[in-house]
Parts: C-alpha cells; sequence; structure tokens
C-alpha cells in the first residue's frame, strides 16, 4: 500500500470534556501548546510528512478557532491539485453524538474519497510519528486492521480504556474494554487506526442495524472475525488527557531530548504562520530554562515557563513555572507560579496568582486580572 | 499577448548588484539577500512596504548571483505578491532575436523589461533598490507626485550637514521642485539625501529610457544619465520628504549598525508588518545557564550562553559558557561551548569552536583605525581555541585553524 492511498481522519474533539477549561471555546484538537502550535499540528504534519494527500477533520462543536487555524491547509502542503484537507461538520440536523454515528454520517465524504484505507486519529495526541513505518507493517502482516498502541501506564482521563493482549508477531489475541482506569502497565489503545475503507462502512452499518452505539464494543468484535494487528508507537508520545497532562507536555519540552524527538528536522511540524519579529530580551530580563515563541517582549524574570507567539512580560514580573497562550500581557511586578494563562489576558501591574504543581490554576481567555 | 487588469502602479525593485563592499556577505548571494534583523532579508523591506502601499505588480531585477534570492521569493505568497493577475516576478537578463545583454545599467534594467511594464498599463511606475531599512507608505508619495503633476519624483531625507557629502544631495526650490542634483557633494548647499526611492510618470519614463538606450556614450543609469537628461529637458521634478527610520546598509559597518539599532529603544524601526518567509521550527529555548540581556532571538534557537546586545536568526545553537556582545549571528550557526564573539557577524551555519574568539571590542584595540567588525562567511568552521581579531574577514566554507 502507499500513503497517497490513505484517507487521514481526524476526531478534532478527544477527550474534550476532560479539558473543560481548555476546550471552553475550542476543540481539543485547537488548543494552543508548546509556544506556537495548536495539538492537532502534530497528527497533521504526521500525515502530511509520511506522504497522505488527503484528510478529513471531525468536528462536532466550537470549530470556529479550528478552521480559522488550519484554513485551507496549506501551511501543511494539504492544498494543491491533488491534496486536500477537509472540515467535516454536523450538518442536515444530524448529531455527533457517537462515533458509529459519526463516521456514518460521514459515508458520503468517505465513499467519495478516492483512497482505499482509512487512517483514523485524535486529536488530543502529540507525537512525531512516520505512518510509512505502520503501513510496511499493515501490508506485510496482510492485516485487516492495524491498531496503533503504546505500551506503559495509562494516562489519567482515559476511562474504560482499552488494552490489547498482542503476541511478538504484533497480532491480537484479544481486545479488553476495562472498567476503570486503574493507571497499570498495559498495551493500551488510545483511538488511531488503519483499516480499508470498505470494511470500516460495512462493520459501521452492521454496527448501526444491530444498535450497537459503542464503537469499543465494534472494535472488541473483530477479533475472530479479521486479522486484527497491532503496531507499537515507540516513540515519545504526550496524551492531552486532563489539566494536568497538559501542563506536564509543556514542561516536558524543557527537555532536550524531548525537543529533538518532536521536532526532528527532517520531519518538521507545521503551523499556521504568523508574521513576528523575533523577540526581544529587555536590559532587566532574566530568563532560565523556558520555550520562548517570537513576537514576545521579555522584560521580567521567568523560569520553567513556556511562552507563546505575542507575549509582553513587563519589568519586575516573575513567572515561574507557567504556561502563557499568544498575546497574553503580564503586567509589571506581577507574581506567578504554577498558572496556565490563556489567549489574550491581562494580568495588571502588581497581582500575584499562585497554582500548585498538582493543581495548576487556569486564567481563561481574555480576562483581565 | 495576454491581457493583465491594469495596475495603476507597477514596482521595480533593483536587485542585481553585486554589493561588493559587504565582502564575503555577498559571495554567494544577492546583496538584497542579505539576512537581516533576525527573520528577515534585506528585500523584505520594500517588498512589506510595497503590499502594505496597495502595489500588487513587482518586478523584481536579478543578476549577480540570483539563486538564493529567486529561492526566496518563490511565488511571493508570503508578501501576498501571488494574485493571480499580478504580484511578483523575477526578471533576469534574458535573450531574444535582437540578441543577449547583460544589464548594462540601472536604467537599462527597466529598458529590457518595458514589455513587462506595459502589461500592466500602468500610469505611474516605481524603481526602488534592494539595500535599504525603512518603512514607508509608497501611496502618500504617490499623491505628492500627482498633486505636483510630476514627471518624477524622487524620496528624499534629511541628513546630518556634516554628511551630506557621503549622499547625493537634490537642491530644491521651496516648493519642492529640484532645480539641480548634486551627487556627493564636497560643500553641500543642502542636506536633502536621495534615498534612491523615484516615482516616474509611465508615459515620460519610457520616453527617457527609449532615448537614453540609443545615446551613444550613456551608462544607462538612473543617477548619471536618465535623471540629470530628464532635469535639462525641463521635466517637472520634485522632492518627496521622508522622515523615519532610513538606512542604507551597503556596508559592513551600517548593516551591523542597521541590525543593533533594532536593539535600541529610542529607534522609531517597527518590525510590524514586514513579512518575510517562516522557518518551520519550534520556539527557541533558553537553558537554566544562560543569560540573556537587551538581544533579539527568532525561532528553533538553542541557548545555553551569554547574550548581550546581540541577535540571533533562526536555528542558531549558543553552548555553555560562550559568550556573544554586539554581534550579529545569522540562520543556523554554532557557537560552541566556551567561544567568545563580540562585535563580529557570523555567516549562516558557519561553526565557531570551543574556546575561539571572534572580534574584539574597540577598547582592545591600540590604534583605532585598525578597529572594525569582524565577518566571518558561510558553511566556514572556526577551530576550536582560535583567535580571528577585530575588522578580519573570513571567507565562506573554509576553515580557519588555531595558531
Amino acid at each position: 500500500m502507499r500513503s497517497n492511498d490513505v484517507l487521514g481522519f481526524i476526531f478534532a474533539g478527544t477527550l474534550d470534556e476532560k479539558i473543560p477549561e481548555l476546550a471552553a471555546s475550542r476543540t481539543t484538537a485547537s488548543v494552543p501548546i508548546g509556544g506556537k502550535y495548536r495539538l492537532i499540528d502534530f497528527v497533521l504534519s504526521n500525515m502530511s510528512n509520511s506522504g497522505i494527500n488527503n484528510v478529513g477533520i471531525v468536528a462536532k462543536s466550537n470549530f470556529l478557532s479550528l478552521t480559522d487555524h488550519v484554513g485551507s491547509g496549506s501551511a501543511y502542503d494539504l492544498s494543491k491539485r491533488r491534496s486536500n484537507l477537509t472540515l467535516l461538520t454536523p450538518y442536515g440536523g444530524k448529531t455527533f453524538s457517537n462515533f458509529v454515528e459519526t463516521i456514518y454520517n460521514m459515508h458520503g465524504y468517505i465513499e467519495h474519497c478516492r483512497e482505499e484505507y482509512v487512517l483514523i486519529e485524535q486529536g488530543n495526541v502529540v507525537t512525531n510519528f512516520d505512518y510509512n513505518a505502520l503501513f510496511d507493517f499493515h501490508s506485510k502482516n496482510n492485516a485487516d486492521i492495524t491498531f496503533i498502541y503504546k505500551k506503559g501506564i495509562i494516562p489519567a482521563g482515559y476511562d474504560r480504556p482499552i488494552t490489547l493482549d498482542v503476541d511478538a508477531s504484533g497480532k491480537v489475541n484479544q481486545i479488553f474494554v476495562k472498567p476503570d482506569n486503574t493507571a497499570e502497565e498495559s498495551d493500551f489503545m488510545y483511538g488511531s487506526l488503519l483499516v480499508r475503507k470498505e470494511l470500516l462502512m460495512n462493520e459501521i452499518r452492521s454496527a448501526l442495524s444491530l444498535n450497537r452505539l459503542d464503537i469499543k464494543r465494534v472494535i472488541q468484535e473483530t477479533i475472530g472475525k479479521f486479522r486484527v494487528f497491532a503496531f507499537e508507537n515507540k516513540g515519545y508520545t504526550a496524551f492531552i488527557s486532563s489539566i494536568n497532562s497538559y501542563f506536564a507536555f509543556n514542561m516536558d519540552l524543557m527537555k532536550k531530548e524531548v525537543r529533538d524527538e518532536l521536532f526532528n528536522p527532517k520531519r518538521p511540524i507545521y503551523t499556521k504562520v504568523r508574521d513576528d519579529a523575533p523577540s526581544r530580551y529587555g536590559l532587566e530580563s532574566k530568563v532560565k530554562n523556558s520555550i520562548i515563541a517570537q513576537g514576545c517582549v521579555i522584560d521580567g524574570e521567568v523560569e520553567n515557563c513556556v511562552i507563546s507567539k505575542g507575549v509582553y512580560v513587563g519589568k519586575g514580573a516573575k513567572l515561574s513555572n507557567c504556561i502563557v497562550m499568544q498575546d497574553a500581557i503580564i503586567g509589571a511586578d506581577t507574581n506567578l507560579n504554577y498558572v496556565i494563562i490563556d489567549k489574550d489576558v491581562q494580568i495588571k501591574d502588581g497581582r500575584s496568582l499562585m497554582g500548585f504543581d498538582s493543581y495548576p490554576s487556569y486564567i481563561a481567555k481574555k480576562s483581565v486580572v | 499577448m495576454q491581457m493583465f487588469p491594469k495596475q495603476e502602479v507597477v514596482a521595480m525593485l533593483l536587485a542585481g548588484g553585486q554589493g561588493s563592499r559587504l565582502g564575503v556577505l555577498t559571495k554567494k548571494l544577492a546583496k538584497p539577500a542579505v539576512p537581516f534583523g533576525g527573520k528577515y532579508r534585506i528585500i523584505d523591506f520594500p517588498l512589506s512596504n510595497c503590499v502594505n502601499s496597495g502595489i500588487e505588480a513587482v518586478g523584481i531585477l536579478t543578476q549577480y548571483q540570483p539563486l538564493i534570492l529567486n529561492e526566496y521569493i518563490g511565488n511571493g505568497q508570503p508578501w501576498d505578491l501571488d494574485g493571480m493577475h499580478s504580484g511578483v516576478n523575477c526578471l533576469s537578463p534574458y535573450q531574444a532575436i535582437k540578441g543577449a545583454d547583460w544589464y548594462s545599467g540601472t536604467a537599462n534594467a527597466i529598458y529590457q523589461n518595458i514589455n513587462y511594464i506595459e502589461r500592466y498599463d500602468p500610469d505611474y511606475v516605481v524603481i526602488l533598490s534592494g539595500d535599504h531599512i525603512y518603512k514607508m507608505d509608497y501611496n502618500k508619495m504617490l499623491e505628492y507626485h500627482k498633486e505636483k503633476n510630476a514627471a518624477c519624483t524622487i524620496a528624499v531625507i534629511d541628513v546630518p550637514l556634516e554628511e551630506a557629502s557621503r549622499f547625493g544631495i537634490l537642491n530644491t526650490h521651496e516648493d519642492g521642485e529640484i532645480y539641480e542634483f548634486d551627487e556627493k557633494p564636497e560643500h553641500p548647499k543642502s542636506t536633502n539625501a536621495s534615498m534612491g526611492i523615484y516615482i516616474f510618470s509611465w508615459k515620460e519614463l519610457r520616453k527617457y529610457l527609449t532615448e537614453d538606450e540609443a545615446k551613444e556614450g550613456s551608462s544607462h543609469d538612473f543617477g548619471k544619465d536618465v535623471l540629470p537628461t530628464m532635469l535639462a529637458a525641463g521635466e517637472r521634478m520634485f522632492a518627496y520628504p521622508f522622515e523615519g527610520y532610513w538606512k542604507d546598509v551597503g556596508t559592513i559597518d551600517s548593516l551591523w549598525e542597521a541590525n543593533m539599532d533594532l536593539l535600541d529603544p529610542n529607534v522609531t524601526l517597527d518590525l510590524k508588518d514586514i513579512y518575510s518567509r517562516n522557518p518551520m521550527m519550534p520556539p527557541h529555548y533558553v537553558s537554566p545557564d544562560a543569560n540573556i540581556q537587551n538581544s533579539l532571538i527568532a525561532d528553533g534557537c538553542n541557548v545555553e550562553g551569554d547574550l548581550e546586545f546581540s541577535i540571533l536568526f533562526s536555528g542558531v545553537t549558543v553552548g555553555k559558557g560562550a559568550t556573544i556582545n554586539s554581534s550579529i549571528i545569522m540562520p543556523g550557526a554554532v557557537i560552541e561551548e566556551g567561544a567568545n564573539v563580540q562585535f563580529a557577524i557570523v555567516a549562516e551555519n558557519t561553526v565557531i569552536g570551543k574556546n575561539a574568539t571572534v572580534g574584539q571590542r574597540p577598547e582592545a584595540v591600540e590604534n583605532r583605525d585598525e578597529w572594525g567588525i569582524a565577518v566571518i562567511g558561510e558553511n566556514t568552521v572556526i577551530a576550536d581555541g582560535a583567535f580571528i581579531p577585530a575588522k578580519q574577514m573570513i571567507d565562506t566554507d573554509t576553515e580557519v585553524a588555531a595558531e
């Protein structure tokens, strides 16, 4: 199989109920992350870098920021004669209440696309992944379905997680749906899978006709019926499934090995371009162990922070362990510790805000403190 | 010929000169493509000015080392110059039935591209050069040109009297009408220096370009030939006074100064609305060991050393204990641990080895005349511990061993 025979299909709203603050006015996929990115940049760049030409993004609500960010897809090289990015939103009064119905409601789009395979991906995953290895694995094993899985502790936020019993060859013997997430080591499936389009639509149709709306059950029932395989994602992967995992991922970017892997120059991560000037450090700036995007003016002290594009940090301000999203204004002589500051927030001079390592506090978009 | 929608104004940007005074920095690229200000190239300034002034058709005249420039301009998308019927085009010398000629002068370059200009049936043509850093609304100048019913309008900037003899000075009547050109005068009569920005009414320019082309002995240059001829013929020529930041970056010193001006809070040049191609790199990282004051840093840098009064372009690495002062480090350069770079320009992808020293402070040099900015060409490796004194210029693609 070739990558241009694969349709990328991304769910933009994955686990948005687990990050209610961040996703209050946007989809999970368009949550700002890592100083200049939105979550979806990673999966879209992976698809583009792997040679996938056609991508559909499913968004059930709150998709204004998503449409604004991905636009025509040109930033990801997905807007050409032979490449496409399509935003799939509810229409004609249909709802996207669960995966089975959603996929079925998109059958017109999916069946119209000329690709033979569908790669389903989730909008809450941060990784730099070459899908070509997955495609080779799928072909070599003559698989009907291949899941991507991760070995390790299941991240908090995944309720009723799916775990796999995989043998040495990668064949899946059994699929478990855990009644609760006990955060144990396992081979954990996070909603990424590769399947032939025809098989997917047949299974969805049959599930609907039997009124089986639980996608996890549909997945479980593939065992014994099809050649089901699983491919391990061995690279650095962050699952944004809680405000804590969001915070932890941003802080992981201070580690060189994480940056080197995620921002591999051979497989760049693309994002919508904004013409910001380089960031300016003032005479009294003091920055330690931080990630700083362009267009910032830093006159204060910044330590262990991720500062997004266009942020202003005033004189005498002390920021530690903070994530500051774009165009926020942090006034002079402020003192902030463990705070997530959303877009366009203004912190007035002299204010103090403290969160805690395990409980970062959050300031909503456009607030004035 | 295909008909294009009419454009009132077409801009022609002269980008073919070598810029030999920039030495190794223009060995492999044309002067307008020289990196500037942490993420730009010089040409971003006139190009952004064009789009911000509503000029949608821009011809770039290229001749010397055009590869990097052509690649950078591409389809013009970063500047919104990728319209269906207009946009940016790189115009290089070409072969035709009657033969082939290099561009022999600035006026000849425009003359050879009369067909490009005429496609748009313009009323006015703006002539720009690719070696100045400034922000200007060409529209205001055009309004002035129309108001004065001029054949030619030249933008001028007020320079200090003691510096006026370095410039082309325009002497004008009170209403701004030019009566005399004074090229680098010993005893300047005024302080109106030409900025190298001309607006012509196209019909007049076309006439004078054609006449000049036929003239024996002409060097086909705007400043030397076309403008004096127009003045002698009694055409209405006006000086348009510009106020704001403007700097010629044709020499190492002025290029360095213009970069340093970006760090000066008293300088009025604001980089907002200057567009450029953006490399796809993550935000920069500053380590716990770094100390950064009064500097500009672009995406993709990794800073573990000390920075003061310096500019880092995208993807620069600064090792632990390295110190950089009053310097410009271009994309992809690596300053290794303990290296010391001061009063220097380090070009793209160059490596400064561990504990090497590049450049010196003015006070470290006994004879001030021997002091100057040190320049290291692109893709060069300066070995660990090597010393490059002030004012030295190191070639591109070389290796410099330690003594």
